[in-house]
C-alpha cells in the first residue's frame, strides 16, 4: 500500500513507541477489571485450584447482610461528610486568603502541610492528640471545665440553660468521648481527619481559579449595580469558579470514596463496624481473610461507582458548567 | 471610617485563618513534642512542647547488663536512636527511595515516547489509542487492587520489589500530561532534527526530553509525593517480610506492638518519615504546589 506508506510515515515507529505503554496498560488497568467481574461471580479463594460459579450469590450478599449494609452506610456517611465540608472549607479559605493584604504564602503553606505529609503518620499523631486519658484534646478540654467564665459559655449556663443538658456539662461531668473508641464518634473522627487532609489541596486549586478571575469582570458588575460582596460573588465569582467547582468536587469524591490508611490504623473498621468502609471491606475480606468473590464484588460495585462518578463529571464539563 | 471598618475586617479575616492554621498544625505539634518528650512527660502530658530533656534511663539498657551511668541518656536522643534501633529504619527508607525513584524513571521511560507519538506523530489508531489512555484515566489503580493482587499472587510476585514498582510504571496520567505538553513544542524543532538524521527515537529522548524538562519535574513531585506516602498498596502486596517495608509500613508495624513507652520513639520514626518531603515542600512551594495540583489542568 504505497499510498498508506507515503500517508503515514511513521506508522511503524509510531506502534513501536506506544506499544510498552499499550501493553503495560492492557494488562495492568483491563485486564485486573475483567478479572474483578469475573472472580465476582465465584467462590474462589487464593491457594484452591477451581472456580466455583456461584451466580450471583455473591452480589446478593453484598446488597443484603446487614454487613455491608453498614459497609455502604459509613463509606456513604464518609463521603457526603468529607465531600462538602472539605470543599467548602476550601473555598472558604482561598477566599479569605485571596482577600487578605499580608500573609496569604503564610496561609497557604501551612494549609498545604496536611496534602504533603504521610496521611499514615499523621493519622497516628492524630490518634495521640484524641487518646481519651493523655491526649491533648480532652486535655484541654477538661481543663476547660475549671474555667468558670468558659464553662458557662460553652454550657449555656450563662442564658440558663441546664448544664446537664448541654455536651459540654455533660463531658465535664462524666468524661469525654473516647473519639475513635465510640461508634457514635468514630466515624465522624474519621471524616474530621479526612477533611484536615483534604481542604488545603482543594483551598490551592481555588486560588489558582480566583487568581484567574479578570478584575474587569467584578467593575462591570458593580457598574450594573453588585454592590454588595455577596452579590459580587454570586454573579462574578462563583460563576466564574464554576469548572474548578466541578473538578475539586469529582477528585475529592473520589479520593474520599477510597479512604482506607485512617481505617486501617486507627479502628479496624470497628467499632462494632462503625467504620467498615469499602476499600477496608476489600481488604479485609479478599485479602486478609481470603474471600476473594466478595471481595471482587465488592470491587465491582465500587468501580461503577467510582467510573460514573468521573463520567457525570466529564460530562458536565462538556457542557462548559457555569452555575449562573 | 471606611479605613478603619477594613481594617478590622482583615484582623477578623486573620482571626480565623489563625485558628485554622493552629488546628491544621496540631497533629504536627504532637507528633514532634512527642518525639522529644520522655515516656513519663507523654504519660502525664507535661513537659510543654520541648520536654524538660531531664537524664533518663534506658531500662533495656540496664538489662543488657550496663551499668546505669552508661544507660543514662536524654530523652530526645533516645528517641531517635530508638526510631533506628527498634527496627530497620534505615532499610525502610533505602526501600522507599528505590520504589518511589524506580517508579519515576520507568513510568517517564514509558510515557515519554508514547505521548510523543500521540502528540507529533501521525499515524492509523492514533485517535483509538488515545480515546483508551482517555478512558483508562478513569481506573483507579487503588480500586483494582485485589485482581492485580491476585495476578502478582498467581506469577508469585508477591513479597517483592516487583509488586511494589510493577503496578504503577503504567501512568496514563503522565502520557495525557506530557501529550499535551507535547503539542506546544514547534513542528519545526522536529522536522530540523529529522534533516539532521536523527531517528525518531532519538528525537524522543534529545529533543523533546529537554524541552519537556519543566512539566516533567512537575510530574515527578506528584509522583514520587503520592508513592513515598502511600501505605495501602505496600501494605496488600507485602506481608511480613520487613526486608521489603516501606517507611509507613515500618510505622505501622511499630504502632502493632508499642506499649507507652515506645511512643516517643514511634513518633520519632513518624517524623523522620514526613520531614523530607515537607523540608522539600517547604524549600520548593511553587514548585510542589504546581506537581501535586497537576491534576488540576485537565
Amino acid at each position: 500500500m504505497p499510498d498508506a506508506l507515503s500517508r503515514y510515515p511513521h506508522q511503524g515507529i509510531a506502534i513501536g513507541l506506544v506499544a510498552p505503554a499499550m501493553v503495560l496498560m492492557v494488562v495492568i488497568l483491563f485486564v485486573p477489571i475483567l478479572i474483578a467481574f469475573l472472580l465476582s461471580f465465584t467462590s474462589y479463594s487464593l491457594g484452591s485450584e477451581q472456580l466455583n460459579w456461584v451466580g450471583l450469590d455473591n452480589y446478593r450478599k453484598v446488597f443484603s447482610k446487614s454487613t455491608y449494609q453498614k459497609m455502604f452506610s459509613s463509606t456513604l456517611l464518609y463521603v457526603a461528610v468529607v465531600v462538602p465540608v472539605s470543599v467548602g472549607l476550601g473555598l472558604g479559605a482561598s477566599l479569605l486568603i485571596h482577600s487578605l493584604k499580608f500573609g496569604q504564602n503564610l496561609y497557604k503553606t501551612i494549609f498545604f502541610l496536611p496534602v504533603m505529609a504521610a496521611l499514615l503518620a499523621m493519622a497516628i499523631a492524630w490518634e495521640f492528640a484524641l487518646h481519651p486519658t493523655i491526649g491533648i484534646i480532652n486535655h484541654t478540654l477538661s481543663a476547660g471545665c475549671e474555667s468558670n467564665g468558659w464553662y458557662s459559655f460553652a454550657t449555656g449556663s450563662w442564658y440558663g440553660n441546664d448544664v446537664s443538658t448541654s455536651w459540654y456539662g455533660r463531658g465535664c461531668e462524666k468524661g469525654f468521648p473516647l473519639w475513635l473508641g465510640n461508634k457514635d464518634y468514630a466515624m465522624w473522627t474519621i471524616a474530621f481527619i479526612g477533611i484536615w487532609q483534604a481542604f488545603g489541596f482543594n483551598m490551592v486549586l481555588y486560588l489558582a481559579g480566583l487568581s484567574s478571575i479578570s478584575p474587569e469582570l467584578y467593575h462591570s458588575a458593580e457598574i450594573d449595580g453588585a454592590r454588595s460582596a455577596w452579590s459580587r460573588f454570586r454573579l462574578v465569582t462563583w460563576p466564574m469558579l464554576g469548572p474548578t467547582t466541578v473538578f475539586v468536587l469529582t477528585i475529592t469524591l473520589i479520593r474520599s470514596f477510597q479512604v482506607f490508611d485512617t481505617v486501617e490504623a486507627l479502628t479496624s473498621g470497628g467499632p462494632v463496624k462503625s467504620t467498615y468502609v469499602m476499600m477496608y471491606a476489600i481488604f479485609e475480606k479478599a485479602i486478609k481473610h481470603n474471600l476473594v468473590g466478595i471481595g471482587a464484588a465488592i470491587t465491582v460495585v465500587f468501580l461503577s461507582f467510582v467510573m460514573l462518578i468521573t463520567l457525570i463529571q466529564r460530562w458536565l464539563v462538556d457542557r462548559r458548567v457555569h452555575y449562573a | 471610617m471606611s479605613i478603619h471598618r477594613s481594617s478590622s475586617n482583615e484582623a477578623i479575616k486573620h482571626l480565623v485563618l489563625i485558628i485554622g492554621a493552629l488546628i491544621v498544625i496540631l497533629p504536627f505539634y504532637v507528633m514532634l513534642s512527642y518525639s522529644m518528650k520522655s515516656p513519663r512527660e507523654i504519660e502525664t502530658n507535661t513537659g510543654g512542647f520541648f520536654g524538660a530533656q531531664a537524664p533518663m534511663i534506658d531500662e533495656y539498657c540496664v538489662k543488657l547488663g550496663k551499668t546505669p551511668e552508661e544507660c543514662t541518656t536524654i530523652p530526645i536522643i533516645f528517641n531517635y536512636t530508638e526510631a533506628f534501633k527498634k527496627a530497620p529504619l534505615l532499610r525502610y527508607l533505602f526501600n522507599g527511595v528505590f520504589v518511589t525513584l524506580s517508579i519515576f524513571l520507568i513510568q517517564a521511560l514509558i510515557s515519554l515516547p508514547a505521548a510523543y507519538a500521540l502528540s507529533k506523530l501521525r499515524w492509523l489508531g492514533r485517535d483509538t489509542v488515545f480515546a483508551l489512555v482517555l478512558f483508562s484515566l478513569l481506573i483507579p489503580v487503588h480500586a483494582i487492587a485485589l485482581p492485580l493482587y491476585i495476578m502478582l499472587a498467581k506469577v508469585g510476585l508477591v513479597n517483592t520489589y516487583a509488586a511494589l514498582i510493577v503496578p504503577w510504571t503504567i501512568s496514563v496520567f503522565g502520557i495525557f500530561l506530557m501529550r499535551q505538553f507535547f503539542r506546544t513544542v514547534p513542528d519545526d524543532l522536529i522536522d530540523a532534527a529529522r534533516l539532521d538524521g536523527m531517528t525518531e527515537y532519538s528525537i524522543v529522548w534529545r529533543v523533546m526530553l529537554p524541552t519537556a524538562i519543566p512539566a516533567l519535574l512537575a510530574f515527578a513531585i506528584f509522583s514520587v509525593v503520592a508513592h513515598w506516602n502511600d501505605y495501602f498498596w505496600p501494605r496488600v502486596v507485602i506481608t511480613g517480610n520487613r526486608d521489603l517495608f516501606t517507611p509507613p509500613l515500618g510505622l505501622r508495624e511499630f504502632k502493632g506492638d508499642a506499649d507507652g513507652s515506645a511512643w516517643g520513639p514511634m513518633m520519632a520514626t513518624a517524623t523522620i518519615i514526613v520531614t523530607p518531603l515537607i523540608v522539600a515542600f517547604l524549600l520548593a512551594q511553587k514548585k510542589f504546589v504546581e506537581g501535586i495540583t497537576l491534576t488540576g489542568m485537565k
